[in-house]
């Protein structure tokens, strides 16, 4: 089973990293997102800032929220490479060899998170370039990446689980379209909860992007840390591997 | 004696649900020895295909037993995959990696410590040593071949299923297929299980041959046996108008006069004694064609099926669109 995991896994990061074209939108999509979406309230007054966001910078603001909301689309990344194998043929090919489903599931998932969490040092190198400035601990950090990968494992598992009997091209993209917005706006990942309303506050306080940005945001502001956060992170993830384990076993098919 | 590499006990899969759906295999039974090449000749649909899923685990089994490498393929699936290699009727390699990459993850799949002298092995029999770190996107289709068959050959598998191996390929990749083939079962000793709808090549590589049609086997056995199946010739004959085929099986020499499609296959103990009688009972304005047919894998076809394999069907199709252009001319 190792040695299976192991196989896939770097052929879902070779794959990816041999691709230029990939590796050219994962370094532009971060800057982009806080050179226009972060530059919004450049010229704003910062007391208006402060009273909207709570921070002193939008950008420090956003950085985590953009961060989080990023792990929903590698998911759908993961799921389209399954596609792709199912439609090429070549998970026949793996599915004729002694290698379970579900260690299948585990490699995609895992591949995705690893590749969507390439994203968290370019991100922060182009935070320091619109004048953010981080004084986390190693500990505070290190914790910051495992809440993302978490965050990632999670909607790479939810997106295959979703994606698992289909071949069709459309059905990531369209099931992206469906529960990316909802799980974008009904979190604190781009503003503050505070001015939402009732119902939607309800589905931030137990949607995965608000407990990750807040996290997120309590170490770039220095703000305290809401360490249960992570635990909450870590059990969304298990419970979505374990989902899609079981999904996966059962309907990933390629007949 | 030595158990089978493969054996098949009334092997059925049916896709939909009892009743409405299709039955893909219909009772299929057949056991084939260790070593040797085994072919399933039949046309697109008859199955083929599906019995390979099924024998891989790719499908679930309908009803029925199957056994392939000694494992039950219903309750023992995974040993039956570390037994067994698998070459696709389209090449399927990763064409993102190299030769020496692809080799790689097929032995990361069948957890293989120590690949790399195999491999070795492999890319210098199959001639691609000198290109294993070039990537195959680059590689010609009949290297591309080669390579997937070394990639079902890399762990030692006691069978190997192919797939329509040579669809598609020009006449001179399919005869270094073939060679290949041979060379593989003879140097390797894999036991073959082959499907086509080529009728030469199932003539020319397999040792024994099930005969598929509607997902049952219609008939089994050595090339030779199948061919003895057939007594007498067929002439083919097509004509513009209907024949007399009380006439014509009267002649002495005819042994059967039935349609199929435009043509009437007329079966005789031999062709050229009874042509002079045939061709002065048909008129000859009406006679658009007429072929003699000596008996071979395709008459055994013909015979057990009541139709050709391969490509009667579209031609009846043509022949249909321009009769009936023919009738609007005029």
């Amino acid at each position: 089973m190792r040695s299976q995991f192991s196989g896939l896994y770097l052929r879902e990061l070779l794959r990816t990293f041999r691709n230029p074209f990939v590796l050219l939108i994962t370094v532009v999509q971060p800057f982009m997102w806080l050179a226009f979406f972060g530059s919004s309230f450049a010229n704003a007054p910062p007391s208006l800032v402060e009273s909207f966001v709570g921070a002193k910078s939008y950008i420090a603001f956003l950085l985590p929220g953009t961060l989080s909301t990023s792990m929903l689309s590698v998911g759908m990344f993961g799921s389209m490479s399954t596609i792709q194998d199912k439609r090429f043929g070549f998970m026949k090919r793996i599915l004729i060899t002694p290698t379970s489903k579900g260690v299948i599931f585990l490699s995609k998932a895992l591949g995705s998170a690893t590749r969507g969490l390439v994203q968290f040092p370019i991100m922060v190198v182009a935070a320091l370039v619109f004048g953010v400035s981080f004084q986390l601990s190693p500990v505070e950090w290190l914790a910051w990446v495992g809440a993302l990968f978490c965050l990632a494992i999670g909607f790479s598992s939810l997106f295959l689980a979703i994606t698992a009997p289909s071949t069709d091209w459309q059905t990531p993209g369209v099931v992206s379209n469906f529960i990316t917005m909802p799980l974008m706006f009904a979190s604190t990942a781009l503003f503050n909860g505070a001015f939402f309303p009732s119902w939607m506050r309800a589905i931030s306080a137990v949607n995965p992007i608000t407990f990750s940005a807040l996290l997120g945001r309590s170490f770039v502001l220095g703000t305290s840390v809401p360490w249960i956060n992570l635990g909450y992170l870590a059990a969304f993830a298990l419970a979505l591997l374990g989902i899609g384990w079981i999904v996966a076993g059962r309907w990933l098919k390629v007949d | 004696m030595t158990a089978p590499a493969i054996e098949v006990k009334g092997l059925t899969k049916r896709y939909g649900s009892a009743g409405h759906g299709v039955v893909a295999l219909d009772d299929v039974s057949f056991s084939i020895p260790a070593g040797t090449v085994f072919g399933l000749l039949g046309p697109n649909g008859a199955g083929k295909t599906t019995l390979i899923k099924v024998l891989t685990g790719i499908s679930d089994i309908s009803a029925g037993d199957a056994t392939v490498a000694g494992y039950d393929v219903r309750t023992q699936s995974m040993a039956v995959r570390s037994h067994i290699g698998w070459v696709a009727a389209e090449v399927i390699l990763d064409d993102d990696f190299t030769a020496r990459e692809n080799l790689w993850l097929q032995a990361k799949l069948q957890s293989l410590p120590d690949w790399e002298p195999r491999a070795d092995l492999l890319l210098k029999y199959f001639a691609l040593y000198d290109r294993a770190d070039d990537k195959v996107s680059q590689f010609s289709t009949g290297m591309r071949k080669k390579l997937e068959i070394a990639l079902a050959l890399l762990h030692q598998p006691d069978v190997i299923f192919m797939d329509e191996p040579t669809i598609g390929l020009d006449v001179g990749t399919r005869r270094m297929l073939w060679d290949i083939v041979t060379g593989v079962h003879r140097e390797f000793g894999v036991t073959v299980l082959l499907t086509t709808h080529y009728i030469e090549e199932a003539d020319a590589l397999c040792d024994q041959i099930a005969i598929i049609d509607f997902g049952k086997v219609v008939a089994q056995g050595t090339p030779s046996e199948l061919k003895a199946r057939v007594h007498g010739d067929v002439i083919a004959l097509e004509t513009s108008r209907p024949i007399d085929v009380p006439r014509l099986t009267a002649i002495p020499g005819v042994q059967d006069v039935r349609p199929q499609g435009n043509e009437w296959m007329i079966r005789a103990t031999t062709a050229e004694a009874v042509l002079p009688s045939l061709l002065a009972a048909v008129p000859a304005e009406t006679v658009r064609r007429i072929s003699i047919e000596k008996p071979s894998l395709e008459t055994v076809f013909l015979e057990l099926t009541g139709h050709r394999l391969g490509q009667d069907e579209p031609m009846r199709d043509i022949r249909k669109f321009y009769a009936q252009m023919r009738q609007v001319r005029k």
